[in-house]
């Protein structure tokens, strides 16, 4: 049935009687309130960090008299965000890249193949997603010191792509799977082998899939804050939470740079969100509906 | 498709990296962590066999109750507060007010943000000098009420725990996909039976989407088992260990060298999740199980 003819059947036809219009003005407030509560703070905090900390401590909710620039630039010299929005970046994307390149493969294998195994192996990862991986700090700490990449990027690369191999999977062979095992036939008929199929033949299919999965994942190495903090030690190796972070030791009286650079923090995952949204919210919906 | 000839090694190898990752840091973590809870160890000298002394010393701990108390308050508040008020917004969205794209996009927005960045703006608001509570407060004329909320140990939990319980954008967009999914052959019989909307909502939109809400609970109850920044940045478990969570627990014997009793209190969490998930399976009673 087509979409428009779902959307008649949704809606009821509003009558105006008092009643409705009680509960339409609490729908209304529920509406708004939420909205509020989410937008609120962040506003705040933006025009909060163009304030000076004198207009600060005299009213929170006072407006700049000068939109105080300058608090962005204090926060990058003073902190040397420069060096861990740099430090998030690589970690972020190199644990996409591996996340969603070993996802892929592991997905076609379980996707298009009939062998033994196949939907215990993939029980196995579903279920990896419902583990709290917060209690595995000491093995974790314990590998990564054995093969001796304590305080190096290196192990979050690898933790972080790890980590995001259940959800990706789900969803990119969720997007596998709705392709049938019939167009494949005609590329082998064409002499198209294992290899050739998956490159040039599925994974272009399963695009929006890798998207989904991909966005998804970088949004989570980008704010993944525990084992960042657990794994790293160095200055120099701060990713971008941990150096927010910092500052509450840090200037415990500049509050507007503090500000400055959570706003910084936060740009990055709102502007993905902002560019891949549908994906986020049906990648979302992929893995959990099923579930 | 069946297995053509020479196409196992393909299979095997494409298979291959996903098992040796997922085996590293899923199954040997588990299996690591539940055989070391059953040794004594301080991360330097070789691990001793101590039986179940580490279980003994954190169950007689009072930090550690305190801490396994408050996780099991944070997922039921998350299960009982954030979930049921999700469901409320999906069923409003679900029937397509004016903007709901929107409001659906700012609801989920806090999602996407660090966890640390939102405890921080948080952090903010409780602030006892320059904060948004206490400020809002006094301009209300309400300044007798205004307190250090994070430092006083009858707000300390509380605040770390309410903020977070009014994001309920995640919940409601898993509810919304559920309730899209739904014949609309269900809606023309209600239409049909004459039900309001609420009826409709209540017998037939809920049931149907019994689901999405399963899932949304059972997310609920582990992510209040795992919670960890809010607390570690906003508190770090004071005043008087009043907020202290059990990954907070068990990062704390990690910092003190104390191995054996962090992975005690890691099994534990484990255990109670997985219990926690079981149940809340048995509580739905899907017929087709």
């Amino acid at each position: 049935m087509s979409k428009k003819v779902k959307d008649q059947e949704m809606s009821f036809k509003f009558i105006w009687t008092p009643k409705n219009v009680v509960m339409n003005i609490l729908k209304w407030i529920l509406i708004v309130f939420f909205a509020v509560y989410t937008l609120f703070p962040l506003i705040w905090l933006v025009i909060t960090s163009l304030k000076t900390n004198a207009e600060y401590f005299a009213n929170p909710f006072s407006l700049p008299a000068v939109p105080q620039w300058q608090n962005f630039t204090n926060a990058f010299t003073q902190a040397n965000l420069g060096q861990m929005i740099w430090n998030s970046v690589t970690v972020a994307f190199v644990g996409t890249i591996l996340n969603v390149v070993v996802a892929s493969m592991a997905s076609y294998a379980i996707s298009r193949f009939r062998f033994r195994g196949r939907e215990i192996i993939f029980a196995a990862f579903s279920a990896g997603i419902m583990v709290p991986l917060n209690a595995l700090m000491v093995p974790y700490f314990t590998i990564f010191s054995k093969i001796g990449l304590i305080d190096n990027l290196m192990s979050l690369r690898i933790l972080y792509a790890s980590i995001g191999l259940p959800i990706s999977m789900f969803i990119i062979r969720g997007f596998m799977d709705a392709f049938p095992v019939e167009i494949e036939e005609a590329a082998i008929i064409d002499g198209c082998g294992f290899y050739g199929r998956f490159f040039r033949m599925i994974l272009p299919l399963v695009k929006s899939g890798l998207v989904t999965a991909g966005t998804f994942q970088f949004i989570t190495c980008w704010n993944e804050f525990v084992y960042a903090n657990l794994l790293t030690s160095s200055p120099k190796l701060k990713t971008i939470q941990i150096g927010i972070r910092y500052f509450t030791n840090q200037f415990t009286t500049d509050y507007v740079s503090m500000y400055a650079a959570i706003v910084i923090a936060i740009i990055p995952s709102i502007l993905i969100y902002a560019i891949f949204q549908k994906n986020v919210i049906t990648g979302l919906t992929a893995g959990a509906v099923k579930g | 498709m069946k297995l053509r000839k020479g196409e196992s090694l393909g299979v095997i190898l494409f298979l291959a990296p996903a098992l040796l990752l997922f085996v590293m840091f899923f199954i040997y973590p588990i299996f690591n962590v539940v055989g070391m809870s059953f040794f004594n160890w301080n991360g330097i000298t070789d691990p001793v066999f101590s039986g179940f002394e580490n279980y003994k010393d954190i169950f007689t701990d009072k930090v550690f109750i305190r801490s396994i108390t408050n996780n099991v308050i944070w997922a039921l508040a998350a299960c009982c507060v954030q979930v049921p008020l999700a469901l409320l917004m999906a069923l409003i969205l679900s029937r397509k007010p004016r903007f709901w794209q929107s409001f659906r996009t700012i609801y989920f927005l806090p999602q996407v943000i660090s966890g640390i960045a939102i405890a921080m703006l948080w952090s903010a608001v409780f602030n006892s000098e320059f904060g948004m509570l206490n400020g809002l407060l006094k301009m209300l004329g309400l300044g007798k009420f205004a307190t250090n909320w994070l430092g006083n140990p009858k707000t300390a939990f509380a605040c770390v725990l309410i903020y977070g319980l009014f994001y309920i954008g995640y919940y409601m967009v898993i509810m919304m996909a559920g309730i899209t999914n739904i014949d609309e052959s269900y809606y023309e019989a209600a239409k049909v039976d004459g039900a309001s909307p609420i009826q409709t909502a209540m017998h037939v939109t809920v049931p149907l989407i019994r689901y999405s809400v399963h899932t949304c609970i059972t997310l609920a109850a582990i992510f209040g088992l795992r919670t960890f920044e809010q607390v570690y940045l906003l508190t770090n478990g004071g005043p008087a260990n009043r907020t202290s969570l059990v990954v907070l627990y068990l990062y704390n014997q990690m910092r003190d060298n104390n191995y054996g009793g962090a992975n005690a209190s890691s099994v534990i969490l484990i255990v109670v999740g997985a219990i926690v998930i079981v149940s809340i399976r048995k509580m739905f009673k899907f017929e087709e199980d």
